[in-house]
C-alpha cells in the first residue's frame, strides 16, 4: 500500500511572520484543509479528494517541526493567520475544510472572511464539546483507540516525538477555548455559508451527538453521520468521507438531490 | 414471568400443497386466507381476555404457513382490534428493508398504540435471504448498520444524512417521533456474539429463539457480561425467549402429539443445492461458538406436557436462563384447523398463566 499523501508536494508560505508549511496536490477548485490538534497528518481521504480538487493541507504554525508558537493568543488570531497564508497562495476564494480542532479554526476564518469561502466542511469538529472533553493523549495504542473505530485495521500510529507534542499541546491548550464557546456560538447564526458537518457514529473523542448543535446554530448546515467511523473519519472510511465531501463541495446545498444510479441493467 | 403469544396468521390449506419451496401463488385458497386473517383477530382478542401479556408478530415471506409478510400491517390490524395488550413486532427483517421506512412505520405504530408497542429487529432466517435476493455474506453487516440507522432516525433531534456502507441517505427526518423517549422498548433478536454486543452497546433487550434452556442460558450470560462491560444491567423483561410449546390436558396426551410431530416431514424443503449454498455462505454463531445455519429443518419443542409440567418447565426456564418474557408458539401437530389451537390457548390461559405470575 502506498503511504497516504505520497503524491503531495511540500511547500512553505509566509504569513504574519510565520513560515507556514503546507502539502499540496491535485487540480480543480481549491480545498484548504486545517488539521486537528494532533497536527497535519495526510490520510487516504486526502488522496481521494486530490483527484477532484486542488487540496492544500496547511500545518498551522506551532505544529509539527515548526518553531514553538508562543505568539498566537487565541483561535480567532490563528484563523486570521491562516487566512493570510491562503492570501499568500494567491487564492481569492476557496473551499474550507477543518478537522476537529481545525474545525473551530475554520469556523473563525469563515466568520472573519465569509465572502471568500464557498463551502465549509467540518470533519468531527471540536468547536462544541461536552463539558470536560480532553484532546486525545497517551501512548500510540491509547491514541489509536480514541481516534479510530477499528484501530486494528489502521495499523500502528506514529506520533510526533514528545517535545513536538508538548510544544503543540501548549498551543492547543491556549487556542481550543471553552467547551461551549459563547462568543463563537453567538456568531454562528450569521454564518450563511453552506456547511457540511460530519461525525463518525463511533467517535470516541467528540460524541456524534454534538452534531445537531451546529445544525441548530447555523442557517445553512447539513449534518451527515458516517457509519462505523471514529473521530478520524477520513482514515476510517476514506471512500465514504471523500464521496460526501466532494459531492457537497461541488454541489453544495443541492447535494441532497441524489445522483446515484440504480439501474442494474439497461 | 410475562407470557407472549406468537400469532403467525396460521393458514390451513384445504387440499394437498405442493411440497417444494416456494409454494406457487396459484394454489393460494382465498377462503382459507380469509379464515387465517379472521382467526388472527379472534385469537388476539381471546388471549387478551385470558390475560396474556403480549402478542408477538413476525415477518415471513412466501410462506403458506404464516401469512405475515408485513409485520407492521399485522400490528396495525391488531392495534385497531385489541384494547390493552402489548404488541411485540418481532420484527422487521431489517437486513432487507429500508431502515428509514422501518423507523417511520414503527414510530407511527408507537403513536397509534401509545405505550403498547415493543420492537425487535433481526437479520432473518437463512432461508429468508432468498425472498428478496439478499447476499448471505452481507446479511449480518446490513443488519447491524440498519439497526444503527433505525435507532438514529428515532433519536436524532435534527435532520441528518447517513453515509453508510450499505445505506446512504442525504436527508433523514422521521415524523412522527416515537411517543416514548428515546424510543419504544427495543430488542436485538439473535443469539450471536454480534447481536449480544449490539444490544449491550445500545442498551437494548435481547430476543433468543427456540434453543434449549442450556443454550439460552449461555447466550443470556454472554449478553449480561457484555451489558456489564458497557456499564448497565438489563431487566428480566429485556430478555425474550421465543419457544415452541405443546400443551395438552395431560403429559401423555402432549407426548403423543410430539410423536405425531416427529413423524411429520419438515415442510417446504429447499432444493439441496440451494440449501447447501446458503449454509456455505451464511455464518452463524451462538454467543461466539460457530453453528450450522438451520435451513428448513424442524425446530425443537421447548415446553411440553400437561399444565403442571409446563408450570414446572417455565419456573426452571426462568431460573436457568434469567429470561423475563416467554414468547410461545403453540404447536398443534396434525390439526387441520385452528380449533385445537384455541383449545391449547384456553388451557394455557386458565391453568398455567395464573400460576406463573410470580416466577
Amino acid at each position: 500500500m502506498v503511504q497516504a499523501g505520497a503524491g503531495f508536494i511540500e511547500s512553505h508560505v509566509e504569513a504574519d511572520g510565520f513560515l507556514v508549511r503546507y502539502m499540496e496536490a491535485g487540480q480543480g477548485p481549491a480545498l484548504v484543509h486545517l488539521h486537528g490538534a494532533g497536527g497535519l497528518r495526510l490520510t487516504p481521504g486526502h488522496d481521494l479528494l486530490r483527484r477532484r480538487f486542488r487540496v492544500i493541507a496547511f500545518e498551522m504554525p506551532g505544529f509539527g517541526s515548526s518553531a514553538e508558537n508562543t505568539r498566537t493568543g487565541d483561535m480567532p488570531e490563528m484563523a486570521a493567520t491562516m487566512a493570510r497564508a491562503v492570501d499568500a497562495l494567491g487564492l481569492d476564494s476557496f473551499n474550507l475544510m477543518g478537522t476537529s480542532f481545525g474545525g473551530k479554526t475554520a469556523l473563525w476564518l469563515a466568520l472573519q472572511q465569509p465572502e471568500r469561502v464557498h463551502a465549509i466542511v467540518l470533519e468531527a469538529p471540536a468547536a462544541i464539546r461536552p463539558q470536560g472533553t480532553e484532546p486525545p493523549s497517551g501512548s500510540p495504542e491509547e491514541m489509536a483507540r480514541r481516534l479510530y473505530a477499528h484501530p486494528e485495521r489502521v495499523g500502528p500510529i506514529s506520533l510526533p516525538d514528545p517535545a513536538v507534542r508538548a510544544k503543540a499541546g501548549r498551543l492547543v491548550g491556549r487556542l481550543r477555548g471553552p467547551d461551549r464557546d459563547v462568543d463563537l456560538e453567538n456568531r454562528l447564526p450569521s454564518l450563511a455559508i453552506p456547511t457540511l458537518v460530519l461525525f463518525g457514529t463511533v467517535d470516541r473523542v467528540i460524541p456524534p451527538e454534538m452534531g445537531h448543535f451546529y445544525k441548530e446554530l447555523m442557517p445553512n448546515c447539513n449534518l451527515v453521520f458516517v457509519y462505523d467511523a471514529g473521530h478520524a473519519i477520513s482514515t476510517d472510511r476514506p471512500e465514504a468521507f471523500a464521496e460526501v465531501v466532494a459531492d457537497f463541495v461541488e454541489r453544495r446545498d443541492a447535494f441532497v438531490v441524489s445522483q446515484t444510479e440504480t439501474v442494474i441493467h439497461p | 414471568m410475562k407470557i407472549s403469544y406468537f400469532e403467525t396468521g396460521r393458514y390451513h390449506a384445504p387440499g394437498n400443497m405442493p411440497r417444494a419451496w416456494p409454494a406457487p401463488p396459484e394454489v393460494y385458497d382465498r377462503e382459507a386466507g380469509a379464515r387465517a386473517y379472521r382467526g388472527m383477530i379472534e385469537r388476539v382478542r381471546f388471549i387478551e381476555e385470558l390475560g396474556f401479556d403480549w402478542v408477538s408478530l413476525s415477518e415471513h415471506h412466501y410462506s403458506p404457513h404464516r401469512l405475515t409478510p408485513a409485520p407492521v400491517v399485522s400490528a396495525a390490524h391488531v392495534v385497531a382490534t385489541s384494547q390493552k395488550i402489548t404488541i411485540a413486532v418481532l420484527g422487521p427483517i431489517v437486513s432487507q428493508s429500508n431502515p428509514v421506512q422501518v423507523a417511520e412505520n414503527l414510530a407511527m405504530l408507537d403513536n397509534l398504540a401509545p405505550g403498547r408497542l415493543v420492537v425487535g429487529m433481526l437479520r432473518g432466517t437463512t432461508g429468508e435471504y432468498l425472498s428478496y435476493g439478499l447476499n448471505p455474506t452481507e446479511a449480518r453487516e446490513r443488519t447491524t448498520e440498519a439497526m444503527e440507522l433505525v435507532l438514529k432516525a428515532w433519536t436524532e433531534p435534527q435532520p441528518f444524512g447517513w453515509q453508510g456502507r450499505h445505506y446512504q441517505f442525504r436527508t433523514v427526518s422521521v415524523w412522527p417521533r416515537p411517543t416514548r423517549q428515546p424510543h419504544p422498548p427495543t430488542y436485538a433478536l439473535g443469539s450471536s456474539r454480534e447481536s449480544c454486543e449490539f444490544a449491550a452497546r445500545h442498551r437494548l433487550g435481547l430476543g433468543v429463539s427456540y434453543a434449549p434452556f442450556d443454550v439460552v442460558a449461555r447466550v443470556t450470560r454472554h449478553y449480561r457480561e457484555r451489558c456489564a462491560h458497557h456499564g448497565w444491567e438489563p431487566t428480566p423483561e429485556q430478555i425474550i425467549y421465543r419457544a415452541n410449546i405443546i400443551v395438552a390436558a395431560s403429559d401423555d396426551e402432549a407426548q403423543s402429539l410430539l410423536e405425531a410431530q416427529r413423524r411429520a416431514r419438515a415442510p417446504f424443503p429447499l432444493q439441496a443445492g440451494v440449501r447447501d449454498a446458503l449454509i456455505e455462505l451464511d455464518s452463524r454463531n451462538v454467543a461466539g461458538e460457530a453453528r450450522t445455519p438451520n435451513v428448513g429443518g424442524m425446530l425443537p419443542t421447548n415446553f411440553i406436557g400437561g399444565p403442571d409440567a409446563i408450570v414446572e418447565q417455565i419456573e426452571r426456564c426462568g431460573a436457568e436462563t434469567g429470561v423475563g418474557v416467554i414468547d410461545l408458539l403453540f404447536q398443534t401437530p396434525g390439526a387441520g384447523d385452528t380449533g385445537s389451537l384455541m383449545a391449547s390457548l384456553e388451557l394455557f390461559g386458565k391453568q398455567v398463566l395464573p400460576r406463573i405470575r410470580e416466577v
